[in-house]
């Protein structure tokens, strides 16, 4: 067993690791993080995740819900820290799997990977109180400075496969109408039934199987920048083809109007109060038209239209997001094109809430010839048609897992703390 | 797709799962085992809760109080989180309005309510510096204000005053001051510390009239004052039989309404409500495993609760509601909503929507034979939000 399997095995019974030890990983996962670009390349299939917030056991529970790392590939959309009792075993166990199984997982920034947001909401606190220095918090936050700002999930299916023997939707489905509509979501609970299901009419062009050619760049016009239209050599005709998927912490910015302008932010840094970077973070979709003040005093609020026009203009077909709590654990917005995640079941041990994580399938119809890698070089190239022949895009089939909190009886609550504040 | 390696931790959850979560063995027992004596001493100890909040909202400069950190218990001090610190704000200042037109010493107040000299009576008042707040200022130059809690709190505040100068002047002349030998009582021309558990009140009629502190609080009230009673988060914790019967010792016992002679008496409540979303019912089970039980809370669950509960109480002039989220929307102004946002990242709106949802002030009045209409314009919550 190698140290770092040793790390992984410590963490996940909640204990910490030596200082010594957080030291090296930090070292090795911002060598590992320096060479992602501000938008990192993920192939489908996927389970993305939103908050965690320091709530090591219902990581837990999400993992038992979702699979375990490396069987099943993650995306975090950020917040790992903050608000929760253990901000520094979710955060280090994230790490230390991240450092192991680069291609397996990924994990994008949010509002709270940053300096002056921890040292309010507790994980600066966290980390004097376990390590006795502002160490490990130092080393923390400069892993923060090098994480991605969002990622671009390619390659998923339209459709989704119902789940196995558990789906108890026959009653509604007779087997003539299953044939001319396709699976679109589904919702399961931690059981693994599932309690809502949604379909769409299925698309003949499905049958169009000569379209399908290996989706990966012949001639990349410019490294550094592929998933934009930019790039794009147009491969052909798909009308069947979902488009990507943009996944940020919050959203959109009034200063970015393309994927490729997210690649040109210099993000080796603390976020900033305002500007592109700060918006991504900390932006909300909101029933609004165009953009709005955010009474979260960062970032911008934004309406369907934004979005709509950027998934178009970016051959998007679904932005996924994370941020606020939704109490159902996720909330799809403006006609399914952005989705908001949480996965802080019971948030805060307060909220009463439950939690989601999002599963997005392969594609399978086109060969599955997409490469996945998180480097720069040789990857595959999400947007496959020029911007003058455009055709609708689908979006992709969506299962969400919800769950609720791991049992209050066995978090170990520090027990000088109380469990959570109330006006009393 | 699930991991089965991974122990599930629901299949450890003892009892009926979500809504009733027990502490176990974490030194609190559960509510229904607990003697009155230890349930006693956890509402005791919310007062503390309550100061070093105000002290953090102080310190970061959402309020301004000179006496928050006096009345705060030495080492204390700790920095709550920005939804809290707003609470406490929105909680502090919405209720300081009322009293403030209450006591007509707002611009607009009606001049013949303003000259009569008025009362207040703060239940369960614990470490509260509203009195010392209002006796200080020039604002409310009439005013007499009575405070009733168990002994044990009032001891620490009666000693925080006899250790402080800023507190003690407020009080005036030494010699008007006296203070009882078991230090739990303080009497002035101006301001009075009831050592009374309130359920006595409730149960006045049938036993304890012959209570000193009881015949006390008797004695110095004024009947004929206009007078404001005040619970802030304090009724809640009484059954809801005696929380109903400390209102009735006051409206019928102390301040029997007779025709044209008795005087305005108004009642400010700030408590917590809805319960039964899932908020509330984790509410209500973190406060269990606090030993905290909230007892009146289904009770008077929502906005339209509490108004008929005024109006059945006998404050029938009129009876209004708002939760603090409204109260922080309509009731403070852009300029200081924009002041108080600038102090304090708050990330989690979402939260503080819930939150803040989660607590009400309420408020209601009986017509005295002096016009009172200083509440009128406040706006209250007329739908369930």
């Amino acid at each position: 067993m190698s140290d770092l399997d040793r790390a992984i095995a410590q963490l996940r019974a909640c204990r910490l690791i030596p200082e010594a030890q957080v030291r090296e990983l930090c070292y090795k996962a911002r060598e590992l993080l320096i060479e992602e670009g501000n938008v990192v390349c993920v192939d489908a299939p996927v389970t993305i995740c939103g908050d965690i917030h320091g709530q090591f056991h219902d990581l837990m529970e999400l993992f038992r819900v979702g699979g375990d790392v490396p069987d099943t590939n993650y995306l975090f959309m950020g917040d790992f820290v903050d608000r929760g009792f253990y901000s520094l075993e979710s955060f280090l166990l994230l790490l230390c799997l991240k450092v192991r199984y680069p291609d397996r997982i990924t994990l994008i920034r949010g509002n709270h990977e940053s300096r002056q947001i921890t040292t309010v909401y507790g994980f600066y606190d966290e980390c004097i109180r376990k390590y006795g220095s502002a160490n490990v918090w130092r080393y923390c936050c400069e892993v923060f400075d090098y994480l991605a700002l969002g990622a671009l999930v390619l390659g998923a299916s339209a459709e989704l496969e119902p789940s196995g023997p558990s789906y108890n939707d026959t009653t509604q489905s007779t087997m003539s109408t299953t044939d001319d509509r396709e699976l679109e979501t589904e919702v399961l609970n931690s059981k693994g039934d599932v309690t809502m299901s949604t379909y769409r009419p299925r698309q003949g062009s499905s049958l169009d199987n000569g379209a399908t050619s290996p989706t990966r760049d012949p001639a990349p016009l410019r490294t550094g920048a592929p998933g934009t239209g930019a790039s794009s050599s147009g491969a052909g005709s798909y009308s069947s083809r979902t488009g990507a998927v943009l996944c940020v912490h919050g959203g959109l910015s009034p200063l970015i109007d393309t994927v490729d302008k997210i690649r040109l932010i210099d993000r080796k840094q603390e976020v900033p109060h305002e500007g592109a970077m700060c918006d991504l973070l900390w932006s909300d979709p909101d029933e609004i038209d165009g953009w709005g003040l955010s009474p979260r005093g960062a970032g911008f609020l934004f309406g369907a239209d934004i979005v709509k026009q950027f998934n178009y203009k970016n051959d998007l077909s679904l932005i996924a997001r994370a941020h606020q709590l939704v109490m159902e654990g996720y909330k799809e917005m403006f006609d399914g094109g952005i989705v908001t995640v949480w996965s802080a079941p019971n948030y805060c041990y307060r909220c009463g809430n439950v939690a989601a994580i999002l599963e997005l399938g392969e594609d399978t119809s086109s060969g599955g010839t997409v490469t996945r890698s998180n480097g720069d070089i040789g990857r595959s190239n999400g947007i496959l048609t020029s911007a003058t022949e455009k055709v609708p895009l689908r979006s992709p089939g969506r299962r969400y897992r919800v769950f609720e909190a791991a049992a209050q009886d066995t978090r170990g609550m520090p027990a000088k703390k109380p469990v959570a504040d109330y006006f009393l | 797709m699930s991991a089965p390696q991974i122990p599930n931790l629901n299949t450890l959850r003892r009892g009926a799962g979500r809504g009733r979560l027990r502490g176990r063995g974490g030194g609190h027992e559960g509510p229904g085992s607990t003697s009155r004596g230890q349930k006693d001493r956890v509402v005791q100890g919310t007062d503390n809760d309550a100061s070093v909040s105000r002290l953090s909202a102080v310190g970061l400069g959402y309020l301004e109080d000179s006496f928050a950190r006096v009345l705060t218990p030495l080492g204390q001090e700790t920095r709550r989180l920005p939804i809290i610190n707003r609470g406490t704000y929105v909680r502090t200042t919405a209720i300081d309005k009322l009293v403030a037109r209450f006591l007509g010493s707002t611009a607009e107040s009606d001049s013949a309510w303003k000259q009569k000299k008025k009362q207040i009576i703060s239940l369960g008042a614990g470490s509260d510096t509203r009195v010392f707040r209002l006796l200080q200022s020039d604002l409310t130059p009439n005013l007499v204000y009575h405070e009733i809690d168990f002994a044990v709190n009032n001891t620490a505040k009666i000693k925080a005053i006899r250790g402080t100068p800023i507190l003690q002047r407020v009080l005036g002349h030494r010699e008007d001051v006296t203070i009882s030998d078991a230090g739990d009582a303080l009497h002035s021309p101006i301001y009075h510390i009831h050592p009374i558990d309130l359920r006595t009140l409730a149960h006045q009629s049938e036993s304890s009239a012959n209570d000193e502190p009881v015949i006390r609080l008797q004695e110095t009230v004024d009947t004929t004052l206009p007078t404001l009673i005040l619970s802030e988060c304090c009724l809640v914790y009484l059954s809801p039989d005696e929380a109903a019967g400390v209102v009735r010792y006051f409206t019928k016992t102390l301040f029997p309404p007779s025709g044209d002679t008795s005087e305005t008496l108004g009642l400010v409540l700030y408590e917590p409500i809805r319960p039964d979303d899932a908020f509330g019912r984790t509410m209500v089970a973190n406060l269990a495993t606090r030993g905290i039980q909230l007892q009146t809370l289904h009770e008077y669950a929502s906005l339209e609760a509490q108004r008929r509960r005024l109006r059945q109480q006998g404050f029938d002039a009129g009876q209004a509601a708002a939760d603090v989220d409204f109260l922080w929307e309509r009731w403070v102004n852009e300029d200081e909503k924009e002041r108080v946002a600038g102090l304090e990242m708050l990330d989690e709106m979402e939260e503080w929507k819930l939150l803040a949802q989660h607590y009400c002030v309420a408020w209601g009045w009986r017509e005295g034979c002096v016009r009172f209409d200083g509440w009128n314009d406040l706006e209250g919550q007329s739908s369930e939000g």
